[in-house]
């Protein structure tokens, strides 16, 4: 039995400018980390330019941050990241279904247990995972009394699945989530903080987890390079087990196939790239994304 | 009147408020021993010399500029700074208290910001709620794990404190952020010191200025090189602040260069200050702008206050920023419950003062206590929210407001604080001659060094706009006060000459010339309008000089005059349509209310008023350049515009607010030529003066001159034109000719000896462009100076003979119009080059946003 997956993730994006760009700051959350059934086993950043300044770092909630600057005159911009991950699917698998109730989860999350001080830090909204009356409606026909966690959450995880359509370019990452949530139409990323206000609304911790999903060609078709994405999902912390992450855009609990970049409390904490020119112009930009197994 | 009865009269007005303690009076009765002192010396000086010098102290407060901004109203920018006569006065044995309980404060603080910004220990062991420090805005995950050099990170301290009615003094809050108004205290002790040097006699007040000294101090340690004399600057989110004053001020008496965020950038990780001469790299920068605000990369996204990257070189250990980024988690009134444990754990300490009673919504509780006695607490957010108030008064709310704030709390308790409402005591104002009781609230300033806090010996004391309100804020419109510290130790006599610091004309440490490239973009507007609301002027004045002597009725040609010269107004001043537009010829029939617009309308575009707004403007943005005479007259010129009616003014009222405003404008550009010891300061401000003195003469003469027109026509326009520049006298003089086409442009194109000449200009910007710092290497001309050198020689090679050469088919002097269009486009282009190359930026940041998705 294969014990170990390995895959290879090459990430490009590419800026292009209507003028020449002088100066430009950027910051990379492209360089995944190790987790419990993940390891990064070597990454290479390519820049073009070449950046004159590179600092790397670990931020707040334990993501790997790539800094650069580049001080000469450019109009194009290419930043590739190639990770080699391996998966390690032996961990035993747990009874979640067994798991406490969500109102005991609750419960535990607000005494002082400096064992779940970490977790506590994902239960407050943020601007981008604000709650409405529509939000804690919805939560709470999956999250019935007395209902064991997990199996609330993948009730949750479910229903998004089924009654939200998935439609890129409907929203931007700026179109807040009670909007998302009365549309109902969106992309992975909008799936992702509509749980995550969810959870958040009833008190429970939740947490945006940014990722990789490998895709499989359709039978008898042979996949493409570089059409795969970048990917978003949730997790939920269920006390005495840990972090328990769901896809709700594939309605499924991830494993083999989802590689986890890092988390925060929305997608600002850990957002792919973001950068700063100095510019009035326009850019055009590209995204090409190859999650590969390696054999 | 004897000094009784003058004090009777003075105090008649104010034994009325019995309700809560009164600075004045003992329980006895009697007046306190400090306050008797000091009345004697008040009522020594007599009721009406009082009213005088209260007069003296306002305008010395006027003249150097001291402002305050207040926001969302057109009127509050730049609203003069009020000062009350009667000083709020410390005895000693109370200030020993209040400063060793402010210093301890202070370390306090500085324990809690490295804690939280560090290992956290306070959250651990439970001696902090988490929610209070993760959900409160300030808290910048961004900042966790960076310190600064030296053994304390809060460099600023800075408390509000009053007097409540059982005679304590309480803190009421803590700022931390980037505290304000230890600029004002100083000025206000100067206008005090200089206006009123009678007040201090009999006292012995301790001075401020050593505050300053230790500000410095702690300012230079923090260098992250130890150099003898580091980069400082203070940053400031630009004159629109409510405290733009106050950044200008100490920018001057520290000797700090004040920047604002796109006048700094960050590269290679280093911070970098953009001068017209090139990067020069900054050690230390003291802020004044919301940490937030400080870097679009990493923090709020949508500032144009920030300079991107900046944390990047704070963790890089390259800059020092003071207060650190992050320090705002510590304006938090939901941290008041928690500080006397938190001493305790920290120093092994009680607290020295005590802080207002609290109940933090976040435990059940308090929350429950909080909700139970809502009518009767101040009620508070932990952080405030985007510029909303941060507190309310559950006394002061009506039923549904009570019912509404309740249902805010119960949706996030962890958001808000419930306090007990302070009493807070009574001091005598000075309020219309008159002695009355005022609620007033004070504070102070600790600075951190390499062994404590030093505290300044004296604050900032705001009183309520009224008597019984409980609000103090600069913004509802308070009134400030000296703040008095009365020391009884001999040899530490307040002398009121010493606390007079030099302040603009010889700042602590040189700022060795450096102009930044936004100083250099403002002295240049500057320049540039003060000479078009000059040019303006004397060409209306000239207008209207005309038309009140000329008679339409009886001769022809004063009329067609008339009519070009009004359409030249409009034109030069650019306030189409005006007598140029449509119903042109209904306005120029009775032209007196388009000319009592186009001068006094604040708001017309390119009127008079509008142009010394934006002057006016450009000033206050590099105010710390001008000398006091500067002030007055600036305050004079907008006196003689807010005294002039725009609606019903008389032409004899227009024309003699023309004459105020030509002379104020003439004393200004005097006045800093003198003054502005900077060189390249003086040369931009010139070189924005001579571009737009070139600009406007090739204007005036394409809108008059141009077109062939009768002969009595001609001479009437040229007449104009020359004394528009007072040049009628000078052509007398020199020609001792009629009025001829060729011999006035001899005289305003190409006498070099003519100071209104259009080469007289051309010549000072040509010399002024190549004093600029060299941006290209030696022996190539940069494009500015090429464009100049191309704009001086046209000049010098054409000839008044063939400009004054009439076209007979087109009725027009085609030479003169070419030639004068070609200058234009040259001289447009000049100031364009100028721009992009020495002054900020053009372009603007922009964030790149990644919109990637399944």
């Amino acid at each position: 039995m294969v014990t170990e997956m390995n895959y290879e993730v090459v990430h490009t994006t590419e800026y292009v400018y209507d003028g020449m760009i002088s100066l430009c700051h950027n910051i990379a959350r492209l360089i995944p980390r190790s987790t419990t059934n993940q390891f990064c086993k070597k990454t290479n950043v390519r820049i073009d330019p070449q950046p004159d300044v590179m600092n790397e770092y670990i931020d707040f909630f334990g993501n790997k941050v790539l800094y650069f600057a580049i001080q000469q005159e450019h109009k194009k911009l290419t930043v590739t990241v190639s990770s080699v991950i391996s998966k390690d699917n032996t961990a035993p698998k747990t009874n979640y279904y067994q798991g406490m109730s969500w109102e005991e989860a609750k419960k535990m999350l607000s005494e002082q247990r400096p064992e779940y001080l970490d977790a506590k830090q994902y239960i407050p909204e943020t601007p981008m995972t604000e709650s409405s009356p529509e939000i804690n409606a919805y939560i709470l026909q999956s999250f019935t009394p007395g209902r064991p966690l997990f199996d609330a959450a993948f009730d949750l995880m479910h229903r998004i699945y089924k009654d939200f359509e998935f439609k890129a370019n409907f929203t931007t990452i700026a179109t807040p989530v009670t909007t998302v949530m009365h549309q109902r139409k969106g992309v992975c990323q909008d799936f992702a903080h509509v749980a995550i206000s969810c959870l958040r609304s009833l008190g429970l911790a939740a947490r945006y987890v940014s990722g990789y999903i490998e895709t499989l060609p359709l039978p008898g078709k042979e996949k493409l390079v570089g059409m795969d994405a970048s990917h978003a999902w949730f997790s939920v912390f269920i006390p005495q087990i840990g972090w328990v992450d769901f896809d709700p855009t594939n309605n499924q609990v991830p494993s083999d196939q989802h590689i986890t970049i890092g988390w925060g409390r929305d997608y600002a904490d850990i957002a792919p790239l973001k950068g700063v020119i100095l510019s009035s112009g326009k850019h055009k930009l590209n995204v090409f994304v190859d999650v590969k197994r390696m054999s | 009147m004897t000094p009784d009865t003058e004090q009777k009269s003075l105090f008649q007005h104010y034994f009325s408020d019995h309700y809560s303690y009164d600075e004045l009076q003992g329980d006895d009765g009697n007046l306190r021993p400090h306050w008797k002192t000091f009345f004697q010396s008040f009522a020594d000086l007599g009721k009406e010399e009082i009213l005088n010098r209260n007069q003296d102290v306002l305008r010395f407060l006027k003249e150097n500029g001291v402002t305050y901004n207040i926001y969302g109203d057109p009127a509050g920018q730049n609203r003069p700074w009020n000062l009350d006569l009667i000083p709020f006065l410390i005895s000693k044995q109370e200030w020993q208290t209040i400063e060793s309980g402010l210093k301890q404060r202070a370390e306090l603080f500085n324990h809690i910001l490295k804690d939280i910004y560090g290992e956290r220990r306070l959250i651990k062991n439970g001696l902090l709620p988490m929610d209070l420090v993760f959900q409160h805005s300030g808290f910048l995950r961004q900042c966790a794990g960076i310190t600064l050099p030296g053994k304390r990170n809060l460099v600023v301290y800075s408390a509000d404190m009053a007097r409540s009615s059982d005679g304590k003094i309480w803190i009421l809050n803590d700022r931390t952020q980037a505290p304000s108004g230890s600029g004002y205290a100083l000025e206000n002790r100067m206008a005090m010191a200089r206006m009123l040097p009678e007040l201090f006699d009999g006292f012995k007040v301790r001075r401020l200025s050593s505050y300053f000294n230790s500000l410095r101090n702690a300012l230079v340690n923090m260098s992250p090189v130890q150099k003898h004399d580091p980069r400082i600057v203070i940053l400031t989110p630009g004159s629109e602040n409510e405290t733009y004053f106050e950044h200008s001020y100490l920018s001057s008496y520290l000797g700090f260069i004040l920047a604002q965020g796109d006048d700094l950038m960050v590269k290679d990780n280093f911070v970098f200050l953009k001068t017209i001469s090139g990067l020069e790299k900054v050690d230390v920068i003291l802020r004044r702008v919301d940490d937030i605000f400080c870097d679009p990369l990493e923090l709020l996204e949508k500032s144009q206050l920030g300079v991107p990257g900046l944390l990047q070189a704070v963790r890089s250990g390259n800059v020092s920023i003071a207060n650190p980024l992050g320090s705002s988690i510590l304006e938090n009134p939901g941290f008041m419950p928690f500080l006397q444990g938190m001493s305790k754990y920290f120093m092994g300490e009680e607290l020295i003062m005590p802080s207002i009673a609290s109940w933090w919504c976040g435990q059940p509780k308090e929350l429950s206590y909080v909700l139970e006695n809502l009518e009767t607490l101040v009620i508070k957010r932990i952080y405030r929210d985007s510029r909303g108030h941060t507190s309310k008064d559950g006394t002061a709310l009506s039923k549904n407001e009570l019912t509404e704030l309740r249902a805010a709390i119960k949706a996030h308790p962890h958001l808000y604080v419930g306090q007990e409402k302070v009493s807070i005591s009574s001091t005598p104002s000075l309020i219309n001659g008159k002695i009355e009781t005022r609620k007033g609230i004070f504070r102070s300033f600790a600075v951190a060094s390499e062994d404590g806090y030093n505290v300044m010996t004296g604050g900032l004391t705001r009183t309520s706009a009224d008597a019984g309100n409980f609000l103090v804020s600069n913004q509802l419109g308070g009134i400030s006060k000296d703040t008095w510290i009365i020391s009884q130790e001999s040899g530490n006599n307040f002398s009121a000459r010493k606390e007079i610091v030099p302040t603009s004309a010889a700042p602590l440490v040189a700022n060795s010339g450096i102009i930044t490239s936004h100083i250099a973009e403002n002295l240049f507007w500057v320049g540039r309008y003060a000479e078009r609301v000059l040019g303006n002027a004397r060409f209306q004045r000239t207008v209207m000089q005309f038309i009140s002597e000329g008679d339409r009725r009886m001769a022809d040609n004063d009329g067609i005059t008339e009519q070009i010269l009004l359409e030249a107004l409009t034109k030069c001043s650019y306030t189409f349509p005006g007598f140029a537009g449509k119903d042109g010829k209904t306005k120029q029939q009775q032209p007196i209310k388009e000319l009592r617009e186009i001068l006094f309308d604040p708001i017309r575009i390119g009127s008079l008023h509008y142009n010394f707004r934006l002057f006016k403007n450009a000033v206050y943005a590099v105010r710390d350049h001008w000398s006091t005479d500067t002030w007055r007259v600036l305050r004079e010129m907008e006196e003689s515009f807010s005294l002039a009616d725009a609606v019903t003014s008389s032409s004899n009222r227009m024309v003699k607010a023309l004459d105020t405003i030509i002379t104020s404008i003439m004393a200004f550009v005097s006045l800093n030529r003198e003054s502005i010891s900077r060189d390249q300061g003086w040369t931009l401000l010139d070189a924005g003066r001579k571009t737009e003195q070139s600009l406007l003469l090739a204007n005036m003469l394409l809108n008059t001159l141009v077109i062939k027109k009768d002969e009595q026509v001609e001479y009437n326009l040229m007449e104009a034109v020359l004394k528009s520049h007072e040049c009628l006298v000078t052509y007398r003089y020199k020609y001792r000719a009629h009025l001829q086409l060729s011999l006035v442009l001899d005289l305003m194109l190409l006498d070099v000896n003519n100071p209104r000449s259009l080469i007289y200009q051309l010549d000072r910007l040509k010399a002024y462009l190549s004093q600029l710092p060299k941006i290209t290497p030696e022996n190539v001309l940069a494009e500015h100076e090429r464009l100049i050198l191309e704009a001086h020689t046209f000049l010098r090679l054409s000839s008044k003979d063939s400009l004054s050469m009439p076209d007979m088919q087109t009725g027009r002097y085609e030479q003169l119009n070419a030639f004068l269009e070609k200058m234009q486009t040259l001289l447009y282009s000049v100031q364009a080059v100028v721009s992009k190359n020495y002054f900020k930026h053009a372009q603007s940041q922009k964030q790149l946003f990644t919109l990637d998705s399944i």
